[in-house]
């Protein structure tokens, strides 16, 4: 099966193209503030360069974020309309699954960290490897990073961007042995994660389809806060 | 020529199709009105929120309104000029994305243009050139528009928009509907018809003022003023009074200008478009004065007046007629003037 991914979440905008297990493309470049630019027309070369159409493709992956706001916002628009109009199924996958899974190392557990804007926040999800499949334990995480070493069980592996950096003050914190991997989503690794789940007959809704924000944005977290404090 | 036309600029997340840029045939709007009401206002990431959770819904709905399916769409015309930035960008990824899914031709739209073509959907004989006033929330523009897309830019507002004062004065006097999505401009149109309007002599800004630009806030604030006076001094407050009082000085500084403008030019045909050009009050007095100059006047429908796609896909129809299409890599312009659109915005 054929599938395209695509992820534009973050520091890295990213395009790939599998076929089963074989992957046909991937092409990724740091993002800087033009991926509504971009994205549509790297598809189109991506595809190109593969000696591929999108009639070609049988369905299309979309890395769901979190990450920057406008970002998911524009991968998961393009990721469904793309899908509504050329009647392919879309499947969203949390990019901290695709960090993890690019992270793999043996039957370690892997958490996923992803910077929150600016500040010292991040965004983290532990996942489990099973063979060629990730299980996600417990909740994601919306935090500072020392807050993460009560999620990591024993010998965990770090996966994203600047990890080592994290790794060095959960190390210091809780004495954990955490081993950092670096780690960019990248457009091969989302459609095949999508390809897994359309190979389990799964896929998902393509008008319902949203962002991971993982974080309510500010304004509403104002409103909650201010009617929390006025209960 | 059968046109998809999507619009997300502000809190409305719109699409319609449009046959040969003037027969509507859907033209769907789903209002972000219960989150603007928790808020009291829009917030653009809430707003750029919804939009992405209801792009595909809309743009099918005005598919099975209209009976067509994507195999029958020739075109994708989308705001990509003017408005939320945030917003505009869902409108335009989703547009992208259609158009090359489908290998259809993309246009990138002034969204004020398509408040501009509205008036054209309505009045197929609105004849050029002419001027046109075109107000809403977010913008006063007076032009001077010498054929079709084609606008010279006479005057502004130097604050507010006129929506915008209506919305705050509105919100300031209490009177917003709590269950209806009408906004102030609506409320205060309502109200004043209960009023009358020379009980309160408002300022009337910049009517003397020899150039063709307005200015709102200030007269927002004599309102704010008064109310604060009367309060102090234990008058009695009559809201409709008030309401009818402010309504005709913004409507005097519009109508005044705008037909200064056609003596000037000589113009015989005045086009009024925006979500201001709704106001009943706006309509008659315009109506009044132009008859007395012996100057048409054009409105266009109700719904049209206020945020729809149906205007963005007549206004990227007569830019297609004309071979203006965008690529693949077209961005969002939240600034852009409407005169003399850069080349580099529209592809
Ligand atoms: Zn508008």
């Amino acid at each position: 099966m054929i599938v395209l991914g695509i992820d534009t979440s973050g520091y890295t905008n990213a395009v790939g193209i599998v076929d089963g297990d074989k992957v046909l493309a991937d092409f990724a470049y740091e993002a800087k503030t033009d991926s509504l630019q971009r994205i549509v027309a790297d598809i189109d070369a991506t595809l190109k360069e593969a000696g591929l159409a999108l009639s070609d493709v049988e369905g299309i992956g979309v890395g769901l974020g979190p990450g920057s706001w406008t970002g998911i916002r524009v991968g998961v628009t393009v990721g469904k309309m793309l899908a509504f109009a050329s009647g392919k199924p879309v499947c969203g996958v949390p990019t901290l699954e695709v960090l993890a899974f690019t992270a793999r190392d043996g039957s370690r557990p892997i958490c996923s960290i992803i910077k929150v804007g600016a500040g010292d926040a991040v965004y983290a999800a532990c996942y489990h490897p099973e063979g060629d499949f990730l299980d996600r334990i417990g909740d994601y995480y919306v935090g500072d990073v020392k807050g993460l070493t009560g999620m990591l069980t024993g010998s965990t592996v770090l996966a994203g961007k600047d990890v080592k950096e994290y790794a060095r003050v959960i190390r210091k914190e809780s004495g954990t042995n955490v081993k950092a991997v670096e780690a960019a989503p990248g457009g091969a690794v989302v459609a095949c994660l999508a390809a897994q789940r359309f190979a389990r007959g799964e896929k998902d809704d393509v008008l319902s389809l949203t962002p991971l924000y993982l974080k309510e944005s500010t304004a509403k977290a104002f409103v909650n806060k201010y009617k929390r404090g006025h209960a | 020529m059968l046109v998809l036309g999507i619009e997300t600029s502000c809190d409305e997340t719109a699409a319609a199709l449009v046959a040969d840029g003037k027969d509507i045939l859907s033209n769907i709007v789903a209002t972000q009105f219960d989150l603007l009401k928790k808020y009291g206002g829009v917030v653009p990431e809430i707003a750029a929120r919804r939009h992405t959770e209801l792009i595909g819904y809309t743009v099918e709905e005005a598919l099975d309104k209209a009976g067509k399916t994507l195999d029958d769409v020739e075109a994708v015309a989308v705001s990509s000029m003017q408005g939320l930035i945030g917003c505009l960008m869902v409108g335009v990824a989703a547009a992208k994305s259609i158009s090359y899914a489908r290998g259809l031709p993309l246009i990138g739209v002034h969204h004020v243009e398509g408040h501009i073509f509205a008036n054209r959907l309505s009045n197929p004989d609105l004849p050029f050139p002419h001027v046109c006033l075109t107000v809403s929330g977010g913008h006063t523009l007076l032009l001077y528009v010498k054929e079709e897309s084609s606008y010279e830019l006479l005057g502004t507002t130097l604050d507010d928009a006129a929506g915008e004062a209506f919305d705050k004065t509105a919100k300031f006097l209490g009177i917003l509907y709590a269950d209806r999505n009408t906004g102030g401009g609506r409320a205060i149109d309502e109200l004043s018809r209960k009023g009358d309007r020379l009980a309160f002599n408002f300022p009337r800004p910049m009517l003397r003022n020899k150039t063709y630009d307005f200015s709102f806030s200030g007269l927002k604030t004599s309102v704010i003023n008064m109310f604060k006076d009367r309060i102090a001094a234990g008058k009695k407050l009559p809201l409709a009074d008030i309401a009818a009082s402010f309504q005709e000085a913004v409507v005097d500084v519009l109508v005044v200008k705008t037909l200064r403008a056609a003596d000037e030019y000589g113009m015989k045909a005045v086009s009024v478009t925006g979500g201001v050009s709704a106001n009943s009050r706006l309509r008659s007095a315009f109506e009044d004065a132009c008859a007395a100059k012996g100057v048409a006047v054009y409105f266009p429908s109700l719904s049209l007046c206020t945020d729809n796609a149906a205007m963005i896909a007549a206004a990227g129809h007569a830019r297609l007629m004309r071979g203006e299409v965008s690529g693949l890599r077209l961005n969002v312009v939240p600034n852009s003037p409407l005169e003399g659109l850069d080349e580099r915005d529209i592809n």
